[in-house]
């Protein structure tokens, strides 16, 4: 305290401190932004989990699990519908990125600053309005199926090797199924899977890449041994930005699904904002997060954390 | 939480919303379906002559009076309202949504008390827009608008939880002179402190002929028909109140808001079960988009909206079971900035040469007196139209479902919820 006294903060003794305060210092905004808005509404969250009452009544705290019972009872499906159609989504954006991001890493040229920009024009459109474009795109007279319908007569014609399976037929259509939702949330997220896949791939050193051909690896070989392993934090880190939101999505499901697709987020939404049920809503979130959790958690051990880390 | 909003389930106005609503509000509905002229729209009556003096019994009596609007026209005067439901002209009348400038009685008014109006169609669904208010108005604060449309039943919750504002009765003397009489002494709110009614409407079926001729399937004439349509090109309406309603019909049950019981809401959601199962969607007013894109063959709808915006293949239709009646009314929600001005904006409408305009348009039942007059001078073709005057044996078979219990309506929620797969 003496320096403080001081006309001057200056001596050893401040300068000291001072240095060991910088990293917290530094870190304070954020941790206070973190604490404001993810740890306090997530403690209010759990509260209202394990609460009975509504908005208008308010709520009291009853320490039951009812709210998290009836969630697991009466919506196992939709969390079923999240995990596969956002998994789906995954695997489609992973299979879809790699190689747009292998071409632009190692083939891109002087095009590379010009299609990574192409990679993220969509996003200066709104999230909203691109799903609803997709209904257009989609729909049993848009430009997809139109053509198709008409022009060709391919779907009301009942050709044999599809129409026999009964998807091909005078209601044929895409709009308000499982397809149309796997496909909007592919859409929506590849993007989050080409960057860091993008990242990853840049960052290889082509001379390894050389190398393992001198040592009499085959192309495949090459890529298996070398190139693949030194993307996995790329893949990592895609598949988890393009999993964790795709599972909680509602905006695809919404407009490009049907209710027998809904998936959580559907119901947390529905839960929190049109049935004004806070503690079943509630407990979804909190499922879920826990879910995403150990998924996370999983997939990590699986692919080996040194490795992700660098 | 002394001071927090009375709950929905206050038992004083569910009763007496109960007690009154089902019999009067059908009545009431049925008399302004008939056009029953009780007297030409005469000049401004007082509120003294309505009888509004003030009842111990009004929701509303525990409210301190309001204290009195200063005349002030401001603005923007934000109105929220359902699709489908304001005149319009030019580009946007051919495609059926609003756009700024492009509704003539709107401009109108505009012009003539030189304030803007932000009017947005902006409610598909009563749940779903309320619950966009709600914390608002839960927390005391202004709602962002002026001037909002809901249907009877949640018009009653928004009454009874103090969430509307006063109507100054001075600044709508068209209002009490021309309100139908049959629409007056709702139950819920019998002295018009709260509520001028916007509408009076039907709930049937609506499709696309051309498509069902495609797909050589005949044109519906009863709710049970759509059960013939594949259900993947059918849509029911997420005010669940009107898909059960239908649904009930169907059965062969009375859709009485009154007396259904939780078995036969049960017995209704079963048999649109097989539905959800091949597809079926619940949609609000959209509805309107999806017949536009031809995504759905044939659906619930309201009984104007496809008259007004649908395309000339999109057909409504009285089915042989029944029709749901209802009433959307004009609430100016607690806290709205421009008060004066949303009671001018109701004032407005009720001038009968205004209500035509908008009828002439719309097609739905207006409830302003005098306004049937005025229609036939200005479109002779109206006449008899019977989705602005019902007929006899329409009218015969119209059901109200607007007064539920709390308990079925509960069960009546979850149960949908259960269908919508939220």
């Amino acid at each position: 305290m003496t320096a403080a006294t001081g006309t001057a903060p200056t001596g050893p003794t401040f300068r000291a401190r001072f240095g060991r305060a910088v990293p917290y210092l530094l870190l304070a905004p954020g941790l206070l932004w973190l604490v404001i808005f993810y740890v306090i509404p997530a403690v209010q969250m759990f509260t209202y989990s394990i609460s009975e009452g509504t908005l208008e009544t308010g709520f009291s705290m009853t320490l039951s699990a009812d709210a998290y019972a009836t969630a697991i009872d009466r919506f196992g499906r939709q969390f079923l519908n999240s995990i596969l159609y956002g998994g789906l989504a995954t695997i489609l954006t992973l299979a879809i990125g790699f190689p747009v991001a292998y071409t632009i890493a190692f083939r891109g040229g002087r095009y590379k600053n010009l299609i990574l920009f192409l990679v993220i024009a969509p996003f200066f459109t709104s999230f909203l309005i691109r799903t609803i474009s997709w209904k257009i795109l989609l729909g049993d007279e848009g430009p997809l199926l139109a053509p198709l319908r008409h022009g060709l007569g391919l779907i009301d014609a009942n050709i044999p090797l599809l129409g026999h399976a009964g998807l091909i037929d005078g209601r044929f259509s895409i709009l308000n199924t499982a397809v149309a939702q796997v496909a909007g949330l592919t859409y929506n997220f590849l993007p989050f899977m080409i960057l860091p896949l993008y990242v990853a791939l840049e960052k290889i050193d082509v001379r390894l890449i050389e190398a393992a051909e001198d040592l009499y690896a085959n192309r495949a070989a090459a890529f298996r041994r070398v190139t693949l392993p030194m993307a996995l934090p790329g893949v990592f880190a895609g598949s988890l930005l393009t999993f964790i939101p795709a599972m909680g999505d509602y905006i695809n499901a919404e407009l490009l699904g049907n209710p027998s697709t809904r998936m959580i987020g559907n119901v947390i939404q529905n839960r929190l904002l049109v049935q004004n049920d806070y503690p079943v809503g509630s407990a979804l979130s909190f499922m879920l997060m826990a879910a995403i959790l150990v998924a996370v958690a999983v997939y990590a051990r699986v692919l080996g954390t040194e490795q992700l880390t660098g | 939480m002394a001071d927090a909003p009375k709950p929905f389930s206050v038992d004083l106005t569910r009763r007496r919303f109960l007690q009154g609503s089902a019999a009067a509000g059908f009545a009431a509905f049925l008399a302004a379906c008939t056009g029953t002229k009780t007297g030409s729209s005469a000049g401004p009556s007082t509120p003294a002559e309505s009888g509004a003096a003030p009842s111990a019994s009004s929701p509303a009596s525990v409210e301190p009076s309001v204290a009195p609007t200063p005349k002030v026209v401001t603005g923007p005067l934000k109105f929220a309202n359902w699709p489908a439901y304001i005149d319009l002209a030019g580009k946007a009348g051919d495609e059926g949504v609003y756009a700024p400038g492009s509704s003539p009685s709107l401009e109108e008014f505009k012009k003539q008390f030189k304030v803007d109006v932000d009017y947005e169609e902006k409610i598909g669904d009563n749940s779903a827009f309320v619950e966009t208010i709600k914390p608002a108005l839960v927390g005391g604060l202004a709602t962002g608008w002026d001037l909002m449309v809901l249907t009877d039943w949640m018009a009653s919750k928004i009454v009874a939880n103090n969430w509307a504002e006063k109507i100054d009765q001075t600044n709508v003397p068209n209002c009490s002179a021309n309100l139908r009489d049959a629409l007056k002494n709702s139950s819920w709110d019998p002295n018009q402190d709260y509520h001028y009614p916007w509408q009076s409407g039907m709930t049937g079926v609506g499709f696309n002929a051309k498509t069902l001729k495609a797909n050589n399937i005949p044109e519906p004439t009863k709710i049970a028909d759509l059960w013939n349509i594949p259900a993947d090109k059918v849509t029911f309406l997420s005010e669940a109140r009107d898909t059960f309603g239908l649904v009930l019909l169907k059965l062969g049950v009375n859709a009485d808001g009154a007396t259904v019981t939780p078995e036969q809401l049960q017995q209704a959601s079963d048999a649109i079960q097989p539905l959800v199962d091949g597809g079926l969607r619940f949609t609000g007013n959209e509805y309107l988009q999806d017949f536009g894109q031809k995504k759905v063959w044939a659906a619930f709808v309201w009984s104007g909206d496809l008259a007004s915006s649908g395309g000339p293949d999109d057909k409504f239709i009285f089915p042989e079971e029944g029709t749901l009646i209802w009433t959307d009314n004009m609430l100016i929600p607690k806290g709205a900035a421009n008060k004066y001005t949303a009671e001018l904006m109701m004032n407005y409408v009720y001038d009968p040469k205004v209500a035509a305009q908008l009828e002439a348009y719309i097609y739905y039942v207006s409830p302003v007196k005098g306004a049937d007059a005025e229609l036939k001078k200005l479109d002779a073709s109206t006449e008899g139209n019977p989705l602005l005057f019902p007929p006899a044996d329409v009218i015969a078979k119209q059901h109200n479902f607007q007064a539920l219990s709390d308990a079925n309506e509960k069960i009546l929620n979850d149960l949908y919820s259960k269908l919508s797969g939220t």
